[in-house]
């Protein structure tokens, strides 16, 4: 019936997903008011770290209630970085990944040894003590404060006034700095989404779907579990770390507040609504929770509706693991594939009674 | 091979897409041009001149719409308990608004009257929450000016936004001596006395007491904080004076546990007087944790001297000294004051209750309230920055619930703080009996915060 192989079909597919990918993220902020742009920017670190918690939970198997706390390191160790050096923004999103990939390690280390219920416990107190631990490094940190990444200007009176740090898009943009950092933000998105499917389709990957899918067939297979498992909970990391670095320079304030328990909680749900284990759930599912927290939450609820918001997330959880455990972009996938079976199977059976 | 070619081919499409979407831009949305500038004063002298000030496209009538003036504020609605009792603030403004609507509106300058809008804004008292809550309602709810703001690092964390946005901020309900930077940030004034007057006020008149008092703090460990600490330290460098800071403890109010530890520590100095330099609930609170081995004369900074906030301390209260710019309506003292019952008066009709008129805290936001409106009868035209230069022209007496001989002066800029008079008082019973009567440091605020 179709002159494409199945592969090439899917290959073809991707690319028209990447290409649609890209022209989403140029033309968001041409359709959106510079504040809406700034709202969806709000949105794009939790989607990375979605990713990350994605290739952990949804491809190897693993679990982090505690991926907050990667997070958060992310997201202060690019503040510190940009706050006491010139050394500019990227590279903070830089150190953040070496920071958080190597925190990723170190928390992947009992993973070896625990799994399941044990290691989520274990990674929630890891969530849960990470803000305790940025109030006992107030020196570095700025404690409840917070760290506020300035800079000294000269105001249009000519005094000189410290205001926060900003994106600035170059001259020969155009773009304001609303747009500039949407597009920064979007491109290491889609970057990070793509090293990850490509990581995902390549022989480390098969290697961490294998252990996902049965251990011990993995490790009789010649698969090192240990360092398979361990490497996915580093990079998972990195990915929640640039995740952090891009959420401290949004408005280049931290406070400890923002790293609490339910931001852990709450990459759980992004991911598994989402769609876990699919290259774009997270992405989805941080669509859908920014639009529920930002828009629904507060916009169109009423104002003490706020209070309501984690248990109804809590629910939505508790019902796509209950009865869409492939989330939203799970269960379309499935609905795709349900429907083309279908209609092979009609394709095949009709001719037959005319012929 | 072809994972290296697909990166490769990502990375120029990312490229393009982004050089593509630089050249999309479209300039008509940067708009307007340097004629959009409304010049609202009439004086070329003004302190304010938005065609300096302000950037292309800025529109000084923004949020005045027909016959109504949009305003906004910011305060902490949720987040750490501590804190949200200021929200009564917004509360406070609310009542007057909706009670000089309920009469019409307010007679502006410029011969119309408007209806008066507020748009509530909540940032939980979280300075990184701030930046956001504020460009919402700059940009979105189009607001003509930001008034009785909560929070001295909240205020701070858009201070810079706030005026290269051109926002008229006034009566923000903190009394940092940041706010007397008004050369570099002209569109920012604060309503509460400095902080730095407040401390050397108190020390004025206590070393009277006790010449050579040994003085014990608990402060905020925040710019609120040790704005109270640092002020108290220069003055007695700067008077010679023999008095002395011996301990001095740092308190979180945003950390969820009380000052009781701190407090422990301080009475280990066992100093003369122990000055509360905290804010929020936790602050009369602090004075239940005192030992009873310990019986310093205790001072309250004046953000927790009315009812509801000295609520929190209970009997510990009684003989506790702090400052009044303001008349207390809890007070039956005040309560005799016309001024007082005509807020109650005012106040009932706008719907509050006789516990929200006498605690203090809606009171405050309806003396902030005032003071907006004042300006607003006073300045020539309905624009951001004419409003703003009459605020820095203002020379009036004791308006809204302001004590008997309070004036509000700022001398064509030159003296940024508005009220600048307290009193000492103490604490008997459910009154206060004067300690001091009110001086006025009109003037002074910026040397005694050293940023004169």
């Amino acid at each position: 019936m179709s002159d494409v192989t199945a592969p090439e079909n899917a290959r073809r597919w991707r690319w028209a997903g990447w290409i649609l990918g890209i022209v989403v993220v140029a033309g968001l902020p041409q359709l959106l008011s510079p504040l809406d742009t700034e709202q969806v920017t709000r949105w794009i670190p939790l989607a990375v770290a979605a990713i990350g918690l994605n290739l952990l939970v949804g491809y190897n198997g693993q679990i982090s209630v505690g991926h907050g706390a990667l997070f958060g390191l992310g997201a202060y160790a690019c503040g510190i970085w940009v706050d006491r050096t010139d050394g500019g923004f990227l590279v903070g999103v830089l150190v953040a990944m070496v920071v958080a990939f190597a925190a990723g390690i170190v928390i992947g280390l009992p993973a070896l040894r625990v799994r399941g219920i044990a290691l989520a416990l274990l990674t929630i107190a890891v969530g849960a003590l990470f803000p305790d631990i940025v109030l006992q490094l107030e020196s570095i940190t700025g404690g409840t404060s917070g760290l506020f990444m300035q800079e000294s200007v000269v105001n249009r009176r000519g005094a000189t006034v410290t205001r926060a740090l900003r994106w600035e898009a170059p001259g020969w943009t155009g773009l304001s700095p609303d747009e500039w950092r949407f597009y920064v933000f979007g491109a290491i998105a889609l970057l990070c989404l793509a090293v990850v499917a490509a990581l995902i389709r390549s022989r480390t990957g098969r290697a961490l779907v294998a252990v996902r899918d049965n251990e011990i067939a993995a490790e009789v297979n010649g698969i090192a579990v240990d360092r398979v498992k361990l490497i996915t909970f580093g990079i998972s990391g990195a990915l929640a770390g640039i995740g952090g670095a891009l959420f401290a320079m949004i408005d280049f304030s931290l406070t400890p507040d923002a790293f609490r328990l339910p931001l852990s909680l709450n990459l759980l749900v992004i991911v598994v609504i989402g769609g876990s284990g699919t290259t774009l759930g997270p992405i989805a599912g941080a669509v859908g929770y920014g639009i529920f927290q930002d828009v629904i939450a507060e916009k169109v609820l009423p104002s003490n509706a706020g209070l309501w918001t984690p248990l109804v997330l809590g629910l939505g959880l508790v019902l796509a693991m209950q009865t869409a455990p492939g989330g939203t972009v799970g269960s379309i996938a499935h609905l795709v594939e349900q429907r083309r079976t279908k209609r092979a199977q009609r394709a095949a059976a009709g001719p037959a009674p005319s012929s | 091979m072809r994972q290296h070619r697909t990166g490769r081919l990502l990375a120029v499409l990312l490229t393009a897409a982004l050089v593509a979407a630089g050249c999309g831009s479209d300039d008509d949305k940067s708009g307007g041009n340097d004629n959009d500038r409304t010049n609202g004063g009439d004086t070329s002298a003004a302190f304010i001149d938005p065609a300096q000030d302000c950037a292309e496209g800025w529109d000084g009538t923004t949020g005045v719409e027909g016959d109504t003036i949009r305003l906004g504020t910011i305060s902490p609605k949720t987040g750490a308990i501590t804190a949200t009792i200021y929200d009564l603030v917004t509360q406070g403004m609310k009542a007057k608004f909706d009670y000089v609507n309920s009469q019409g509106g307010v007679k502006a300058g410029d011969g119309k009257t408007y209806k008066i809008e507020l748009e509530e804004g909540d940032d939980s008292y979280d300075a990184s929450k701030t930046p956001q809550v504020a460009r919402d309602l700059v940009e979105n709810k189009k607001i003509f000016a930001m008034v009785g703001e909560i929070g001295t690092e909240t205020s701070l964390a858009v201070r810079g936004y706030m005026n290269e946005q051109c926002v008229p901020s006034i009566a923000l309900g903190t009394g940092s001596p940041e706010w007397g930077k008004n050369e570099a940030s002209p569109w920012y004034i604060g309503v509460l006395p400095s902080y730095a007057t407040e401390a050397v006020a108190f020390l004025e008149y206590y070393k009277t007491v006790k010449p050579d008092a040994k003085i014990a703090i608990l402060y905020q460990n925040d710019d609120f904080g040790t704005s109270y600490l640092n002020a108290m330290k220069k003055w007695i460098d700067d008077t010679g004076s023999e008095m002395s800071v011996v301990a001095e403890e740092p308190f979180d109010i945003k950390s969820g546990q009380n000052p009781e530890s701190a407090i422990t520590s301080l009475a280990a100095s066992k100093a003369d007087l122990l000055y509360v330099g905290i804010s929020g609930s936790s602050c009369a609170q602090s004075l239940t944790f005192i030992p009873a081995s310990w019986t310093p004369d205790r001072y309250l900074g004046i953000t927790c001297s009315v009812k509801t906030a000295l609520s929190f301390g209970g009997d510990a209260v009684e003989g506790v000294y702090t400052s009044q710019a303001t008349l207390d309506p809890s007070s039956p003292t005040d309560q005799q004051n016309p001024k007082v019952q005509e807020y109650f008066t005012q106040g009932k009709a706008a719907g509050l209750t006789d516990d929200q008129l006498q605690d203090g805290i809606h009171a405050a936001g309806w003396g902030f309230a005032s003071i907006l409106l004042q300006a607003l009868e006073e300045t020539p035209k309905v624009t951001r920055d004419a409003l703003m230069n009459t605020i820095w022209q203002m020379d009036v007496g004791a308006i809204g619930l302001l004590r008997d001989g309070q004036k509000l002066i700022t001398d064509d800029a030159k003296d940024p703080w508005l009220i600048e008079g307290l009193r000492i008082v103490q604490r008997k019973g459910n009154d206060w009996t004067e300690a001091h009567p009110l001086t006025d440091y009109n003037g002074k605020s910026n040397e005694y915060a050293g940023n004169a």
